[in-house]
């Protein structure tokens, strides 16, 4: 059962759990996400894990994570609808299962509090040459994720559909502005972190309330007094439906279809949003995997999935260039009939079942814990875990064909090859 | 039922072997909600001539029948095995790699039902001509999107390289025309040949009593009968010392380049014990060299020829055995030279005690970790089992490997068995 801790500028969260070999932590920091700081703030997480004062250099943290028996430390940068989460993660082998006794605990939180108190800096500035390492990195680390042509088409169709708004802005930075970025405006920034983003951090081990004094003891940050929005719907003026079309030498086109909806995690559709998705493409048991792929034999992979902090609604398939109409029109088709109401009960069932499933087996995972404890506590849903579930059960088939009805296709985004005429007919 | 108590780690392993040779692992996880079903066989992609079970002559099938058959598995006689498994609330999936292939589900409801359908839907073949028709368009997709992911390309390119004669240099999937020329009556052989129990490995890990789940696996088996089956013969592949070629250059559309350094290893090791000895050696020794803890990838990062991409692997099988390393680079003549430099001057290569060991400590933490997670349990058990080691043994085998072990495996970095394969943008 989670136990909740105002502490000295953050909230200690400790979820208690026997079943794990390892202890979990996970500090998150967020402040709202912005173009102008969103290559800054992706940086710092390259940067900020990279050394500490006591460990100037990454190969020095790495030895030192070695000793403690492979204790990991890494930091990401993600968001969560409106807002940009840094998320400092480590975890380390319960010292019950080691041959020696060791306070790998006690080491684990030290070196979290020096990343923040102690880094490697002097005179208002991070050190130079691990900025420019890290710069190269991110730099280089962008480049690549342009290469893996699934994610580049997901990433250019927010682009589009989000062009001017929240949605549209990159979470991981944009490539050009690397390089004006100074030592010295990358710590000016992570102060402001320091003294702004609102901060928890959770514990998931088989640990007891005993730690909460060492947490105090060991970690502390300025006090903030902010609270910043995250889920929302995003909302589109577009009256026509936007397609943008991109030729590159592939040998399989990427279809990327963007919808709006009126559903959101904070939303009381969300429940039924989540069933409807569920069923019209988030399982391979759903209309789309059955239709567009099983029947058809058009694609290897279709999905539709639910980003419940932006809410909206993505469907994705890898298909041949001159399936693309009929690819669309199976897509269009398979959603206007639950929006028709043609909706079989036993899929419901079968879709309350997976997704019963889904959040059950993520209390298995030290990661997928933290993680649903987190969307909770940054969105102040109070519902707990059971009460959620019972939610979802009883989701009519009424209320999946209502919130079927609030989705409406705004953008397309289609990387094709080069040999795509734009004049295909069925 | 036998059962093992491993001491290390404090986990109970159940075994038993069934009448008709099927041997069925269990591993009871406590305060787990999920329950992780594996069932391999010792068949992959490189299994393309042999003789088929009651034939006395040797047969070559389409390269990628493997996958193929994987892919045709969950059509049963009364329906599709991922809709029975989802309306029991549980997910299913499968994966063909170079030497297996293997089922899964994944529940947190109804276990036993589960175990019985992924005995049910495996132990049984059902083809129809148009259903075997049906999945070539899927297939063919599916290779597409390996087509253009330059990872994969580079990965498999470095494989291709070494091999003139051995199957491992084919692609998992087969080539599209490969796909279309595979028909219904040579996949049955392929199945009647290599799904006979004895063949086979049953893993159960998770929310489980092992006692009970025995007895309905067993019950199960009892039911069904098969043909006995004398040892599977496989075509001895000679292969030359050589590698097929020294160098390969392929331009795709992209922005990053990377390579991938392979080397052949022709000193191929059969005895179980000293494989995972060997391999464990390797991964200190790979540690020492690569990790973000040396010394070489600190230059090297400093350098500006690798980022954190760049990393290296080790793999043994029955009849082949190779080393790769590399990874994103913005120059790849630089690395390639360096890579190459470091193989010649390996040999006379020391390190401190001190280093290693910290690398032992690191890997035995890593060990504790995975048994955190009844997926990664199950895919290092079966990857051990099939060469003849108890995955469960290996934290104790780590622990005896010695510093001289370590050194043995630098012999096996020859520059004349290596090759490199790079990607550049077009």
């Amino acid at each position: 059962m989670e136990k909740n801790y105002n502490l000295n500028g953050y909230v200690l969260h400790l979820l208690p759990t026997p079943k794990f070999k390892t202890v979990s932590l996970s500090l998150r920091l967020q402040s709202p996400l912005s173009k102008e700081t969103t290559t800054l703030r992706t940086l710092l997480t390259f940067v900020l894990s990279a050394a500490t004062q006591e460990l100037p250099s990454s190969k020095l943290i790495s030895q030192f994570l070695d000793d403690q028996y492979g204790a990991r430390l890494s930091a990401n940068i993600s968001t969560k609808g409106k807002s940009h989460i840094i998320n400092v993660y480590s975890s380390f082998v319960n010292e019950r299962f080691l041959p020696t006794k060791a306070s790998l605990f006690v080491d684990q939180l030290k070196l979290i509090n020096d990343l923040f108190k102690h880094p490697y800096a002097s005179e208002g500035a991070f050190n130079e040459e691990i900025v420019a390492i890290k710069k190269k990195e991110l730099k280089e680390r962008l480049q690549a994720q342009k290469d893996d042509k699934f994610g580049y088409s997901v990433d250019k169709l927010f682009e589009y559909m989000g062009e001017g708004h929240t949605l549209g802005i990159s979470s991981t930075g944009y490539e050009d502005e690397i390089d004006q970025i100074s030592a010295k405006d990358l710590y000016e920034y992570f102060l402001k972190c320091i003294n702004d983003d609102v901060k928890h951090l959770y514990i998931v081990g088989d640990i007891d309330e005993s730690i909460v004094d060492i947490c105090k003891e060991h970690i502390s940050f300025p006090v903030v007094n902010e609270s910043y929005e995250t889920a929302y719907i995003f909302n589109s003026e577009r009256k026509d439906v936007l397609e943008v079309i991109e030729k590159q030498d592939l040998s399989q086109s990427k279809l990327n279809m963007g919808y709006t909806t009126h559903a959101s995690f904070m939303s009381e559709d969300h429940y039924a949003f989540t069933l409807f998705n569920a069923i019209y493409g988030g399982f391979s048991q759903s209309k789309l995997f059955q239709v567009v792929r099983e029947q058809n034999s058009l694609c290897y992979y279709v999905s539709s999935s639910y980003d419940a902090f932006n809410g909206i609604m993505l469907v994705n398939a890898g298909i041949e260039s001159k399936d693309y109409d009929k690819a669309k029109q199976l897509i269009t088709e398979e959603l206007e009939k639950i929006q028709n109401g043609v909706i079989d009960p036993s899929d419901v069932e079968m879709a309350k079942g997976q997704l019963c499933n889904s959040l059950r087996k993520a209390k298995d995972d030290p990661g997928s814990i933290i993680a649903l404890a987190y969307n909770k506590d940054i969105t102040g849903h109070e519902d707990a875990y059971e009460n959620y579930l019972e939610k979802l059960m009883s989701v009519s088939l009424e209320d999946i064909q209502k919130v079927a009805q609030g989705v409406k296709l705004d953008t397309i985004y289609f990387l094709t090859g080069k040999e795509f005429d734009g004049n295909n007919t069925l | 039922m036998e059962t093992i108590h491993y001491k290390t780690i404090s986990e109970d392993l159940y075994y038993e072997e069934m009448a008709n040779g099927l041997k069925v692992y269990l591993l009871p996880k406590e305060g787990f909600s999920k329950t992780y079903g594996l069932f391999t066989t010792d068949f992959g992609s490189i299994d393309t001539t042999f003789v088929p079970l009651g034939e006395s002559e040797m047969i070559k099938v389409p390269d990628g029948i493997a996958h193929f058959l994987e892919h045709k598995m969950f059509d049963m006689a009364d329906g599709d095995a991922t809709e029975k498994f989802a309306r029991l609330g549980a997910s299913t999936n499968a994966f063909t790699s170079s030497t297996r292939t293997a089922y899964l589900f994944n529940t947190t409801s109804n276990e036993k039902e589960c175990v019985e359908l992924l005995l049910d839907f495996v132990q049984e073949l059902y083809l129809t001509p148009e259903s075997v028709e049906k999945e070539k368009g899927i297939i063919g997709q599916e290779i597409k999107m390996y087509d253009d992911d330059p990872d994969w390309r580079c990965y498999f390119g470095s494989i291709q390289n070494l091999y003139q004669k051995h199957t491992v240099s084919v692609d998992i999937a087969g080539t599209v025309e490969t796909v279309n020329s595979t028909d219904k009556e040579t996949l049955e052989k392929c199945y009647n040949t290599f799904y006979h129990p004895s063949n086979m490995m049953l893993f159960v890990v998770g929310n489980i009593v092992p006692e009970n789940m025995m007895s309905i696996i067993r019950n199960n088996q009892e039911k069904k009968s098969f043909t006995k089956q004398p040892e599977i013969v496989k075509e001895k592949i000679i292969e030359p010392k050589e590698t097929k070629t020294k160098e390969d250059v392929l331009k795709m559309d992209v922005v990053m380049s990377k390579i991938y350094l392979s080397i052949k290893v022709n000193d191929i090791l059969t005895e179980p014990k000293a494989l995972l000895k060997r391999e464990l050696a390797m991964t200190l020794l790979q540690d020492l060299l690569f990790s973000r803890s040396a010394s070489l990838y600190e230059k090297w990062t400093k350098e500006g020829i690798i980022n954190s991409s760049f990393g290296s692997n080790f793999i043994q099988e029955k009849d082949y055995c190779f080393i790769q390393l590399g990874g994103d680079t913005p120059n790849p003549d630089v690395l390639k030279e360096k890579m190459y430099e470091l193989i010649e001057a390996l040999p006379q290569y020391e390190f401190d005690i001190e280093e290693f060991e910290r690398s032992k400590k690191k890997n035995v933490g890593s060990l504790i970790s995975v048994f955190n997670s009844p997926e990664n349990i199950a895919s290092m058990f079966s990857r051990y089992y099939f060469s003849g080691n108890m995955f469960f043994d290996i934290i104790d085998v780590l622990e005896e490997v010695q510093y001289e072990d370590v050194l043995a495996c630098r012999d096996l970095f020859n520059k004349e068995n290596a090759t490199t394969f790079i990607v550049l943008p077009k």
